[in-house]
């Protein structure tokens, strides 16, 4: 079993990485020339976590889930704004919720 | 936050700097989105609740780690986050953009000394990032617009997520809410913005396919690595 420090011991290790990161773009430009393969692989990489994790956490989560992201997405589409998709997703799934009790 | 003293100093026409009136300046013109900030961060405080943290360890860790994105996807690793190896990857690959957006900056940061470029960059994000970029392509020289921008969102999120912790720990069942899904619309709404990108269409398929695949045989955690590197290695071979 974890112990109670071991959520504090992850903020820190989350924080720490983070910061890394930011850093980490100007470190590498005092030193290396920038190469467009890098710049897209990384483009790709930030990409391909956003929808590995919807992927994967609608494939552990099922139907609700899968279709309070796509009203989210439908919703991002029409009127451009993070907050109202979010709300019409949030929506959906306690309506869902509501009837499916 | 900002401890450290920041000189006073008027602008010289062709060198780089860093001082409070370029932070006041960024504060201000960032002050209106950063109101948009504050829902994202009472977001993340309901979402954190709901995954068992603590409202203390919501709140530090929004204040030490700053980043959406970063922090919604590390609470797929709670309530037990002790495989802190997938965790440090898994924010590695989703800060990426971090890389670029700091690799887009160099040519202004990197005239200042190292503790204030660290400091103007401890607070990066995407919206201070295109503001300060935009500003300083434009002839402004002081770095103190990136740095004054962050602090207003910081402090916006922060707020939020106290305010969310709040909220997750009396509103009682977070289901019958549909707050549980507030993290993967976050992540629906940042995919459906890229998408619109045709270059983000080939990785986010093979990062998709990758991650269903392996998710019943690979530690959690490592499902979302593998799809990261294989949607990076897509991005980067693509158009020869």
């Amino acid at each position: 079993m974890d112990n109670d420090l071991t959520p504090w011991l992850a903020v820190m290790v989350i924080a720490f990485v983070t910061f890394c990161s930011r850093i980490a773009g100007p470190v590498l430009m005092s030193r290396i020339a920038a190469s467009d393969r890098i710049e897209r692989f990384l483009d790709a990489m930030a990409v391909s976590v956003v929808a590995a994790l919807v992927a994967s956490i609608i494939a552990q989560a099922g139907w609700r889930e899968a279709a309070a992201v796509a009203i989210c997405a439908v919703v991002m589409l029409r009127c451009q704004s993070a907050i109202w998709s979010i709300m019409a997703g949030i929506w959906l799934a306690a309506a869902w919720s509501s009837i499916n009790v | 936050m900002v401890r450290s003293k920041l000189p006073d100093t008027p602008h010289h026409a062709n060198s780089v700097t860093l001082t409070w009136i370029g932070v006041l300046s960024g504060a201000r013109r960032l002050a209106p989105l950063s109101f948009f900030v504050f829902p994202f961060g009472v977001g993340f405080g309901v979402a954190a609740i709901e995954q068992e943290l603590t409202g203390p360890q919501a709140i530090v860790m929004s204040a030490v780690v700053f980043s959406g994105a970063a922090q919604f996807a590390a609470l797929d690793f709670w309530p037990h986050p002790t495989n802190l190896i997938s965790v440090a990857l898994v924010i590695f690959a989703i800060n990426g953009r971090h890389v670029i957006s700091g690799a887009a900056l160099a040519p202004w940061l990197n005239q200042l000394p190292l503790h204030k470029r660290w400091l103007a960059l401890g607070l990066l994000s995407d919206p201070n990032f295109t503001d300060s970029h935009r500003t300083f392509q434009a002839g402004e020289k002081d770095v103190g617009i990136l740095l004054g921008g962050g602090l207003v969102l910081w402090l916006n999120w922060i707020l939020g997520t106290a305010i969310g912790t709040y909220a997750g720990t009396t509103a009682g069942s977070l289901r019958s809410f549909g707050f549980d899904v507030v993290m993967v619309c976050f992540f629906a709404t940042v995919m459906t913005e890229r998408l619109k990108h045709r270059s983000a269409i080939a990785p986010a398929v093979f990062a998709t396919g990758v991650s269903v695949m392996t998710l019943g045989w690979l530690p959690a955690g490592w499902n979302i690595i593998a799809a990261a590197i294989v949607g990076g290695v897509a991005g980067a071979v693509r158009g020869q």
